[in-house]
């Protein structure tokens, strides 16, 4: 389990051409890897001072709405690039999170450390994770000293993951980091799981060596076999092993360039991933279409706050609101959760309804461009009242509409961009339609 | 109280039901004309507690939704100004005037329809979550001062209209809003059997739902329950109801389960193991079929009621099951 003789280095075989992350050798390393980034972001060790405030632009009023709306604009083209057509989504997730807590990760190119980032980044992830996939869990793995080590079963309360990360000195990064033993552990936490859940392996890398104790291959080939998922963002650089665990399992890679593209890298990977259906190619082929199936799950009686005192089954404390496993009668503290007696899926309603929005998403609305269009309709937006403007605006984003006008095609209704953003990131359906 | 409040009001418009409601066969009749007249000395005396409260008031008519009133809209002189009156607050006049005014306008507007489509609930719902939204996130540019964005916002549903069971996965969709934007959500039942939609709806954003049984006080309801704001209601304890029930009504026969099976992709509830998904056409595997079915329960749930919605008006089996605990 150390590294020894036996154990795989990627330290340099395994580094693709782009080289390693280093301050010691400075100097700009462009290779067809920065080409596919966004050419207005830095790497963070290329940055000298970073003056934020420079790189904003104000407008002739001296007012900062041109660039506010350009990120609005980036929002609505990368929506209306989402495909159109109903796909099939994992709904019920299962996701283990492996966090490297490697000495790599006391380096502090992003601040104030990658590990402190790390953690912090990932208590938010957890949070929106859970909001966004309430019948999901969650296990967390730990890679240090050369082994994966278990920081928090899979649960299915984000509470309970939440608190196995909150406490940052039982995490102190030690040592080395270990990809495939942390894999395999993963792995066989998730090998009961029936075929129509997703199994999904998310690490957060930031070495660029892996101490294994055999052949990483060889896991990279169970995982395709399990239908494990693996998507990797890196923190230093590309590897060639953690591009092909991904891209052979079919999930997603990234290289974080700083500490907003790190948060973006992450939270990319909270919204349920389609299911994948066989396409035989080799690419992506790895997890095969899911199966269907039907699930047995309890809906609970919630007790009310008056109910008589009792201990529950989850932490062995007296509480008095609670819920009843309407299998075996067990008093639960919490929904969803399997239940510990008898392994019934409790769910109450509203946690199925809150997956609902992904299976019944509103249409993009398409920007009105002509001037025609727009007097044609209603001077207020159709959702919040607030009156359109009537000259066109001169710069605007790509996709902007210049009236500010964006129209539902089903209803016919305009909406303003405030809406438009609200409607379609959190209301998740349209105030027009459902009259 | 520090911070100014928001409240924006949605009142259930549907000529049917204020008809019925109306009736002097009913124990407690309340005419339409007596539930506005309450609702305006509400509304003054929400605007009167605090000098930048804020106000929106929401129309949900038949088939369709419409603003009757907005205070920030207000101010701007749209042509329907009360004339001056030395013996009234003016505030008070202008909000008066402006939503009986266009209340008056929608119900002409509806005409004579042979037959009154469901009332557009969801609709007013999430265009008061949009001005609030609107508020929170004030444009660049408006008029909109810091106290408007900062308040504490909630909505008041008054509402006469029975579930209607299309609009499920709408209403919890501007629950989970409501819950996002912190809006705390209250829900006075004036006329009808309880909505467990709207039971929900209170119960997840943390407001009070009240179901209303002497009508004739509803004004001393409205100013008890539902005049302070979120940020008072720990010192003003205001009535709350306990008995939420969250168990689901299979897709298949609409009965109340405690134990159901979900299909895996669209997580649509059944009450039996079925071969094929109603929903999504689905085909589930025949070995989870016999495992599920050798696995099933030996008492199948028998308070299957049979009605119209999917999730059917729960209050008799939870109480029947609290009043068993204590």
């Amino acid at each position: 389990m150390n590294s020894g003789s036996d154990s795989d280095s990627f330290d340099e075989g395994g580094l693709t051409t782009r080289g390693r992350k280093s301050k010691r050798k400075s100097g700009a390393r462009a290779s067809e890897k920065g080409k596919q980034k966004a050419k207005d972001q830095g790497y963070s060790w290329e940055a000298t001072y970073a003056r934020s405030w420079d790189t904003v632009q104000e407008d002739e009023a001296g007012s900062l709405t041109g660039a506010v709306a350009e990120l609005l604009a980036r929002g609505r083209r990368r929506r209306l690039l989402a495909p159109a057509a109903a796909i099939r989504r994992s709904i019920i997730r299962h996701l283990v999170l492996l966090l490297d807590l490697s000495t790599s990760m006391t380096d502090r190119d992003m601040r104030p450390t990658r590990f402190d980032l790390t953690l912090e980044y990932a208590r938010e992830f957890v949070t929106e994770w859970f909001d966004q996939n309430p019948l999901g869990q969650i296990g967390i793995v730990g890679m240090r000293g050369g082994i994966g080590e278990r920081i928090c079963e899979m649960s299915g309360n984000p509470q309970d993951v939440l608190h196995a990360i909150s406490e940052r000195h039982k995490l102190e990064p030690v040592g080395e980091p270990s990809l495939q033993n942390a894999i395999e552990m993963a792995r066989s936490s998730m090998s009961h799981l029936p075929t129509h859940s997703s199994r999904e392996i998310l690490i957060i890398f930031g070495s660029l060596t892996t101490v294994d104790p055999g052949n990483i291959n060889e896991t990279l080939s169970s995982c395709i076999k399990d239908r494990i998922r693996i998507s990797l963002v890196a923190l230093a650089a590309e590897m060639k092993i953690c591009r092909e665990l991904c891209d052979k399992t079919g999930g997603a890679f990234g290289v974080a360039m700083n500490e907003g593209h790190f948060k973006d890298l992450l939270f990319e990977l909270i919204p349920p991933p389609a299911a994948q259906q066989n396409t035989g190619t080799g690419a992506g082929g790895g997890a095969a279409k899911m199966s269907a199936d039907l699930m047995m799950m309890g809906f609970p009686q919630r007790l009310p706050d008056t109910a008589p005192a009792a201990l529950c089954v989850c932490h062995a404390q007296m509480r008095a609101a609670g819920f009843l496993c309407p299998r075996c009668g067990a008093r639960l503290c919490d929904a969803p959760t399997d239940c510990d007696v008898c392994g019934l899926m409790i769910v109450s309603s509203p946690h199925l309804a809150r997956s609902y929005h992904h299976l019944f998403p509103v249409k993009p609305y398409s920007a009105v461009m002509s001037s025609q269009d727009a007097t044609g309709s209603s001077a207020n937006c159709h959702a919040c009242a607030l009156p359109f403007k009537t000259t066109p605006a001169t710069n605007i984003g790509e996709g902007m509409s210049p009236f500010d006008r964006y129209r539902c095609q089903d209803c016919k209704n305009d909406f303003c961009t405030e809406c438009d953003v609200f409607v379609h990131d959190v209301l998740h359906c349209c105030p027009g339609c459902e009259t | 109280m520090d911070g100014s409040s928001h409240l924006s009001l949605i009142i259930d418009l549907s000529p049917s039901q204020w008809h019925l409601s109306a009736q002097s066969s009913n124990p407690h009749p309340l005419s339409f004309q007596t539930f506005l007249s309450h609702v305006l000395t509400f509304v003054n005396s929400h605007i009167a507690s605090k000098h930048e409260n804020t106000l929106a008031v929401f129309g949900a008519l038949p088939g369709k939704s419409s603003m009757l009133y907005s205070s920030l809209d207000a101010d701007s002189g749209n042509g329907n100004d009360p004339p001056a009156d030395a013996n009234s607050y003016r505030p008070f006049k202008v909000v008066n005037s402006v939503v009986t005014n266009n209340t008056q306008k929608e119900l002409d507007l509806i005409g004579g329809l042979t037959e009154e489509p469901p009332v557009a609930l969801v609709g007013a719902l999430t265009k008061a979550l949009c001005f609030i939204n609107r508020l929170a996130h004030p444009p660049s540019g408006s008029l909109v001062d810091e106290a408007a964005a900062s308040a504490d916002p909630r909505i008041l549903i008054l509402s006469v209209s029975p579930d209607l069971a299309a609009s499920y996965i709408p209403v919890m969709n501007s629950i989970f809003s409501a819950q996002k934007l912190k809006v705390t959500i209250d829900v006075c039942k004036v006329f009808g059997e309880e909505t467990v939609f709207l039971q929900q709806a209170a119960h997840l954003t943390g407001g009070s739902y009240i179901y209303l049984e002497r009508r004739d006080a509803f004004l001393q309801y409205l100013i008890m329950s539902f005049l302070p704001p979120p940020s008072l209601r720990h010192i003003i304890a205001v009535p709350r109801q306990d008995k939420v029930d969250f168990r689901a009504a299979c897709f298949c026969h609409k009965n109340i389960v405690d134990i159901g099976f979900v299909c895996s992709v669209c997580l649509s509830i059944f009450c039996s193991p079925v071969a094929v998904c109603s929903t999504c056409r689905t085909k589930f595997p025949m070995k989870t079929l016999q495992r599920l079915n050798a696995s099933r329960p030996a008492i199948p749930p028998a308070n299957g009621v049979s009605n119209g919605s999917p999730r059917p008006p729960s209050a008799r089996p939870s109480t029947g099951m609290s009043a068993s605990l204590r």
